[in-house]
């Protein structure tokens, strides 16, 4: 990548971080942005420091997390559609919150943790599934399994609402949605700690994605050990999946358009697809939650609701400019 | 957006009186006035419902399964509990309310168990899936009549229409009249500052009563401020960032609502959550508008007073 991009790519990241500080139920001014980061009293202040600033890192991490997913993904299932919650995951992180809910459990970290052991339960179930004979992991079955296993959470996760008379059951929807209403410094530091391990694998098997990408066979011939490699990549992408969603929900179309955005400006040689997508996805999903929070003041939109509705579009302008 | 989303699953009448008391609701019931007469026949009760129904009934209802908690609390409140013949599982005020057999959910009830008790009334909440519900009681003969319990003032405008179509209206009007009554005198009339109530019904996503609830009117005639009054719907999610800002004075919440919230990092930046300024009720007066909405006021208006001094 040039320096000029790399450049314009800071500058980027910057101003939605910037915008993602002063924008939000009240508008705070850049001036007391900057004075509420460092040395403010008061309410503009608490709120620049202690929900506005790990809100903003929060969403840019998953962001860039969720593009990163995708494009890895996309490279190892050979599939443009491959996107994170394909695995079924998602439902499985649903089933999760909603049993949690529907025992009536508490604490403030109870459903979060929940959601993440139930996308962690999907993972392992999509992955017996898909281990076929010996230790091999078919792609066409990985992409099977992901759609049955997240079919039954989902039926279970139904059952589960239509039968348990708790209260708040049916708001496990509208936390699956997705949103960063409840970041905290607490919250960034638990995901990024967790994060950065899948991510630096994936990162250090760009190389093999872009052998993989070639196809099983010239991969193999070229020395990849596709197997393993693919086993490492469905792992470390889902692992991260389940953090996020556990994190904020069911933020969807992340994964799925970024990366295909990315590729039409840079050549698709994953050692610089992947940190670009990462900054691109993060910047995408900063400026989605602006969208959410200041959108219809003082409600919030559900995230997810936003990056479908910016997406989707997206997504159908490129296809056309890619088929034409 | 909250709303939107909720009103498309399906509801119960617990949650659906705690959170989502339509807004659109309250405003059609009291707009419409259930209690208009249709141009009468010679012997037949008639009743424009909520819904624009009219039911004709040739003698008033003998047996009456009530699929609205607030309906079967007016129906006993105005002594026709002896025609109660079924309710929703929600239904648990008064005590006695709870022999009456179980139907299940009130929200898409079960049209066989209704049938199975015989009922010549059913009672259903006026919401969209309950209209095929009530088109086909109708096509099996049984009336069925919609209506609206959101607001304070649907009160003693069911408990009238219910007093007709059971022959009770004596009773319905004097519980009517004790209502008016008795919530004029438990509003206060506040001339300084109102203390300012966050309604806290949900927290992941953090979930707020707008001006649209009963629970909203509960506390402003209790002398509060809804945090949210200008939130037009019954209820939305709205952002730490947005309550902290508005700063409450106390934080509302109900026995089924959040409970973690307060040991959570991020409402540390909310004043009132380290200052632990929480006003929790229990019971099921705040879950409906019933004829025990003064008494609510009443013990809203002596907690707020005990934490404003």
């Amino acid at each position: 990548m040039s320096a000029a991009r790399l450049a314009l790519l800071l500058v980027a990241v910057t101003a939605c971080a910037l915008l993602g500080l002063s924008a939000g139920a009240v508008s705070l001014p850049l001036g007391e942005v900057w004075q509420g980061l460092w040395h403010g009293q008061g309410s503009g202040a608490a709120i620049v420091r202690d929900l506005r600033a790990p809100r903003v890192m929060l969403a840019f991490l998953v962001g860039g997390s969720l593009g990163v997913c995708g494009a890895a993904l996309q490279a190892m299932i050979r599939n443009p559609l491959a996107e994170p919650y394909l695995l079924g995951l998602s439902s499985g992180a649903g089933l999760g919150a909603v049993i949690a809910i529907a025992s009536r459990a508490g604490g403030p970290w109870t459903v979060p943790l929940a959601a993440f052991l139930g996308a962690l339960a999907a993972v392992a179930l999509v992955y017996r599934l898909s281990v076929v004979s010996g230790r091999r992991l078919d792609p066409h079955v990985l992409l099977l399994s992901g759609v049955v296993v997240g079919a039954f959470a989902g039926a279970l996760m139904s059952a589960v609402m239509v039968l348990s008379d708790a209260p708040g059951v049916r708001n496990a929807f509208l936390w699956l949605l997705g949103g960063f209403g409840t970041a905290s410094w607490r919250a960034l530091a638990v995901f990024a700690v967790y994060a950065s391990i899948p991510l630096a694998m994936l990162l250090f098997h760009a190389r093999s994605l872009d052998l993989i990408a070639l196809g099983d066979e010239p991969a193999h011939h070229l020395g990849a050990e596709v197997d393993r490699i693919r086993r490492v990549v469905y792992l470390c992408t889902a692992l991260l999946t389940a953090a996020s969603v556990a994190t904020c929900g069911i933020v969807g179309f992340v994964g799925l358009v970024v990366p295909h955005a990315v590729r039409t400006m840079v050549r698709p040689l994953h050692r610089s697809l992947l940190p670009l997508v990462f900054a691109v996805g993060g910047c995408f999903l900063v400026l989605a939650d602006v969208v959410s929070r200041t959108a219809v003041r003082p409600l919030e939109i559900p995230v997810g609701v936003i990056t479908a509705l910016i997406g989707v579009p997206l997504f159908a302008l490129l296809l056309r400019r890619t088929l034409a | 957006m909250g709303g939107i989303i909720y009103l498309t699953l399906p509801r119960r009448h617990r949650l659906r009186t705690l959170l989502f008391s339509l807004s659109l609701g309250a405003a059609l019931g009291t707009g419409l006035g259930g209690c208009q007469r249709a141009p009468a026949a010679s012997g037949q009760l008639r009743l424009v419902d909520d819904a624009g129904d009219t039911l004709s009934l040739s003698s008033p209802a003998r047996h009456v399964v009530s699929l609205i908690p607030a309906a079967t609390e007016l129906l006993f409140a105005i002594g026709a509990d002896s025609l109660v013949v079924g309710r929703t599982r929600y239904c648990d005020y008064p005590p006695a309310a709870l022999a009456v057999p179980d139907l299940g959910d009130g929200i898409k009830p079960s049209i066989e168990a209704v049938l199975a008790r015989q009922p010549d009334l059913v009672i259903l909440y006026n919401s969209g899936q309950n209209a095929a519900v009530a088109g086909r009681l109708r096509e099996l003969g049984i009336s069925a009549l919609r209506v609206n319990t959101d607001a304070l003032s649907d009160v003693p405008r069911v408990a009238r229409m219910l007093g007709r179509l059971t022959g009770h209206q004596r009773g319905a009007d004097s519980v009517a009249a004790a209502f008016d009554t008795a919530l004029a005198s438990a509003t206060r009339r506040v001339t300084g500052v109102r203390p300012k109530v966050l309604l806290l019904v949900w927290e992941q996503p953090p979930m707020t009563i707008g001006r649209g609830s009963f629970l909203s009117e509960l506390v402003e005639r209790a002398g509060g401020q809804n945090l949210f009054a200008d939130v037009a719907s019954s209820s939305g999610v709205v952002s730490i960032e947005a309550v902290a800002a508005r700063n409450p004075d106390l934080i509302f919440t109900t026995s089924e609502g959040p409970s973690g919230f307060a040991g959570r990092p991020e409402w540390q930046a909310v004043l009132a959550v380290r200052e632990r300024r929480f006003l929790r009720v229990t019971g099921s007066e705040f879950n409906r508008p019933s004829p025990r909405a003064p008494a609510a006021i009443r013990q809203l208006t002596a907690q707020l007073n005990r934490v404003s001094r």
